[in-house]
């Protein structure tokens, strides 16, 4: 030994650590057998095995600092063949939520985003702006269920160009702006990363935007990366699916959005775009059928993805608080969202508006919070495998070196 | 009441037990399953503490018995039922036909004109013998075993001259009356067909400890030369895979003691004959209890001896060489390697003879198959079919059962 390193645990975050996903983390003893089975683990300081034997010993720097809990797909196979219990998987699940829970201030969404008797808190916040709004609206028009010409119009209850298109453009800014300030956080706390040099290697290392490329290639559109996680049963299936089905279904969604608010804004200038746009659309337009098709994926895939975390066998997998949130608010929206074109079609104005309310309160939830949910892992996950691409810590595609002999 | 005891198993727990409680008086019945006596220490090459062969303990264990008037043993024997109480027990005794008579006849010359050839589990599958067989060396009792079912018409038309074999023999049953009762079942492999990430018993040059001993033994089916199953060919690079379903929920949740020993022992087996063979021996703790961690030391002083801290968690068959590539990580570098072995040795664990297999009213045992309490009762668990022992403290467990057994039928 050339120094002595007299290791600090820091027992505070271990138990922090257990609180969220980690608490089998003590019956490890080491084996390796985790880094084995994981298909993605890198030959070199190979993962979770370290983070196990790091999580013992309390050294929350290694942790916090750790690129390799987003290499991880969750796939679970290191905790299958576990000969412990002691679910690396969930523990690398467990810290990657406590990196949502640390990442980015204000620090106080990150605790009430931690633990289901917050959730009220987080609720009030949209529940309380759009009830004003209810309010102010329903003394407008007169009523709090109002109908324009017989018809259930969200648009006149809660305007889009007042109360709406605003709130959301800042939680949507609100959000970006949060995202900026984690992905730099989340960079910033990979700087004792070690680099790696490739000897002989004449090739220029790929730039950010090459990195960023492939893993949107590779990892995000394609899934590519997370199929290699390689098991073939019902429950993988359905995983895989199911996650897959959900981002389409969002894309969808975002498309719909997209052309909503482009048509609606550029209307203002352009005016024949407005009418494209136009809400509520008409069954037949490709844009709400765009939608519908996304909103029944929406559903399908929560179904998929709800079905397998029930029937997870405990002593292998277990879901945390982080899971349920995101499948349960997403189902929320989901479900409110259908309930809302079928109450509107159907003139129900009783049920409508408030049907329409609560879907309020669940979309500016997802997005005000997203940072500190595991949804956040779209940009942190994504912005961490691009990094770890740029530093060498993941290899980029193979290039295909073709040799011509005259 | 009786003062009778019985011993059920006879390997060397069982017959220390039975010759204990004999030799100070007392009747003894051993019932044991298989057609001859020894366990499994007849299928080592050699034994712990001294490294001796297995002769070398068991002739003299064989000698007793056959010196001593009190010891009664059934071969092919099976404890049906047991009813009654401590001191008066009575236990149903099933008893499979062997075929052969007594008397030490030699009959290989029948064995010759056999045509079938069976899979010998005696040897772990590592060869075939005939339905006729003495497979175990020295064996006691010394006579021959056949399997009729295995026999094709010509062979069974063979034995109608031979006098000492009678095909008319059937199963029978006979009750026991004893006043305590032995368990002294032993253990069985682990069954590797269950440890589907090391090869599942599917990659031919990736055998079983307890296969490497047959291999080892100067009785075993290569004269004791430490070859490849799939070619013959003198190993060069061998690896052991510790803890092949030991210490592991999924499989055997206990530590089954003497693999760890058995490996290092295996080592100096393989380097006795090939002194420019490299061993690899990869494991989670080398456990190398009281005085063997003496052995240890030796064994791993040598340079072509290699520990490697990492449970090996992959192993596939090379396609083309036959070799073994298994993938581990050395935890004390933290790098994940692939490396290729010409034969591999899992130490697969203890498992208790009695796992997963209906168990007489009056035993208990735990979710492990493992015998638990009963002693209340006047039945006693020795040797591995309570934990898993070396041959030495199997021993010990005998004798201490033994003596349990005694102070139960003289009522003290």
């Amino acid at each position: 030994m050339e120094k002595d390193i007299r290791i600090k645990p820091d027992l505070q975050f271990i138990k922090e650590l257990q609180a969220v996903g980690g608490d089998g983390v003590k019956k490890c003893y080491q084996c390796a057998t985790c880094s084995v089975a994981c298909p993605l683990s890198p030959a070199d300081n190979p993962y979770p095995r370290k983070e196990m034997v790091w999580a013992q010993w309390g050294l929350k720097d290694k942790l916090v600092n750790d690129i390799d809990i987003w290499l991880c797909h969750n796939c679970g196979q290191c905790s299958d063949l576990c000969p412990r219990g002691a679910r690396p998987a969930d523990m690398l699940a467990g810290l990657r939520n406590m990196a949502y829970q640390k990442m980015v201030t204000p620090s106080c969404f990150g605790k009430w985003m931690s633990s289901p008797k917050h959730l009220p808190k987080l609720i009030a916040i949209p529940a309380v702006i759009y009830m004003v709004i209810w309010f102010i609206m329903a003394g407008v028009r007169g009523s709090f269920f109002p109908l324009k010409d017989g018809n259930v119009v969200y648009g006149y209850l809660f305007p889009g160009d007042f109360t709406i298109d605003p709130i959301f453009m800042i939680a949507f800014g609100f959000m970006a702006w949060t995202f900026y300030r984690g992905v730099k956080n989340l960079i910033e706390s990979f700087k004792d990363q070690p680099k790696v040099f490739a000897v002989g290697d004449k090739s220029e290392r790929p730039s950010l935007l090459a990195c960023f490329v492939d893993v949107c290639r590779n990892e995000l559109l394609t899934h590519s990366k997370w199929k290699e996680c390689g098991e073939t049963d019902e429950a993988d299936e359905q995983k895989f699916n199911g996650h897959r089905f959900i981002m389409l279904a969002f894309i969808f969604l975002m498309i719909v959005t997209g052309i909503v608010a482009v048509t609606h804004w550029g209307g203002k200038i352009i005016p024949f775009l407005s009418a494209i746009g136009h809400t509520p659309m008409p069954l037949w337009h490709p844009v709400k059928i765009l939608a519908n098709v996304g909103a029944v994926m929406l559903v399908y895939s929560l179904v998929l993805l709800t079905k397998r975390r029930l029937n997870q066998d405990e002593s292998q997998h277990k879901s945390s608080y982080y899971d349920w949130y995101l499948l349960g608010l997403i189902w929320t929206i989901g479900v409110t969202g259908i309930m809302c074109e079928l109450l509107r079609l159907a003139g129900i104005a009783g049920l409508a508006y408030p049907m329409y309310y609560v879907h309020l309160v669940a979309v500016f939830m997802m997005f005000v919070y997203l940072p500190w949910s595991k949804l956040g892992h779209l940009v942190y996950r994504t912005a961490a495998l691009t990094y770890a691409r740029y530093i060498g810590r993941l290899p980029m595609p193979v290039r295909e070196e073709k040799t011509f002999t005259l | 009441m009786s003062k009778s005891i019985l011993v059920v198993g006879g390997g060397f727990s069982g017959i220390t037990a039975a010759l204990e409680a004999a030799e100070v008086g007392h009747e003894v019945f051993i019932v044991e399953k298989a057609p001859f006596l020894g366990g499994r220490v007849m299928q080592l090459n050699k034994y712990f503490p001294k490294l001796c062969p297995p002769s070398c303990g068991l002739e003299i264990q064989f000698q007793r018995i056959k010196n001593n008037k009190n010891v009664k043993f059934f071969t092919m024997a099976e404890v049906e039922s047991i009813s009654g109480s401590k001191g008066d027990f009575e236990v149903k005794i099933s008893i499979k036909p062997r075929y052969v008579g007594p008397g030490s006849v030699d009959l290989s010359e029948v064995i010759e004109k056999l045509s079938n050839n069976v899979t010998d589990e005696f040897e772990f599958k590592l060869c075939d013998r005939k339905a006729l067989y003495m497979d175990v060396p020295f064996a006691f009792p010394a006579r021959y075993v056949l399997e009729k079912e295995n026999c094709t018409d010509e062979d069974l038309k063979l034995f109608s001259g031979v006098d000492a074999i009678d095909l008319n023999e059937e199963e029978k049953v006979i009750t026991l009356n004893v006043g305590s009762i032995v368990y002294a079942t032993g253990w069985k492999p682990y069954d590797v067909t269950k440890l589907s990430n090391l090869g599942a018993g599917t990659v031919a040059n990736c055998i079983t400890n307890m296969q490497m001993e047959r291999l080892a033994a100067p009785s075993g089916p290569t004269s004791g030369q430490i070859v490849r199953p799939s070619d013959g060919a003198q190993p060069k690079n061998i690896g052991f895979v510790q803890c092949a379903g030991s210490r592991d929920e999924n499989h055997l949740n206990y530590c089954s003691y003497i693999c760890c020993m058995a490996s290092l022992k295996q080592a100096q087996y393989i380097r006795e004959q090939y002194p420019d063979a490299k061993i690899t021996v990869y494991y989670i703790d080398l456990r190398t209890p009281g005085r063997y961690d003496k052995f240890a030391k030796r064994i791993l002083a040598d340079d072509k001896i290699n520990a490697v801290k990492g449970k090996v968690a992959e192993v596939i068959e090379v396609s083309g060489s036959g070799n073994v590539l298994v993938t581990v990580e050395d935890a004390e570098t933290g790098i994940k390697a692939q490396n290729e072995h010409d034969l591999l040795v899992l130490a697969t664990g203890m498992q208790p003879s009695l796992a997963g297999v209906p168990v007489p009213t009056g035993v208990q045992v735990d979710d492990q198959g493992f015998i638990v309490g009963g002693e209340e009762q006047g039945i006693f668990a020795a040797g591995c079919a309570k934990q898993p022992l070396d041959v030495m403290k199997t021993a010990q467990s005998g004798t201490a059962s033994a003596l349990k057994a005694i102070q139960t039928v003289i009522g003290r």
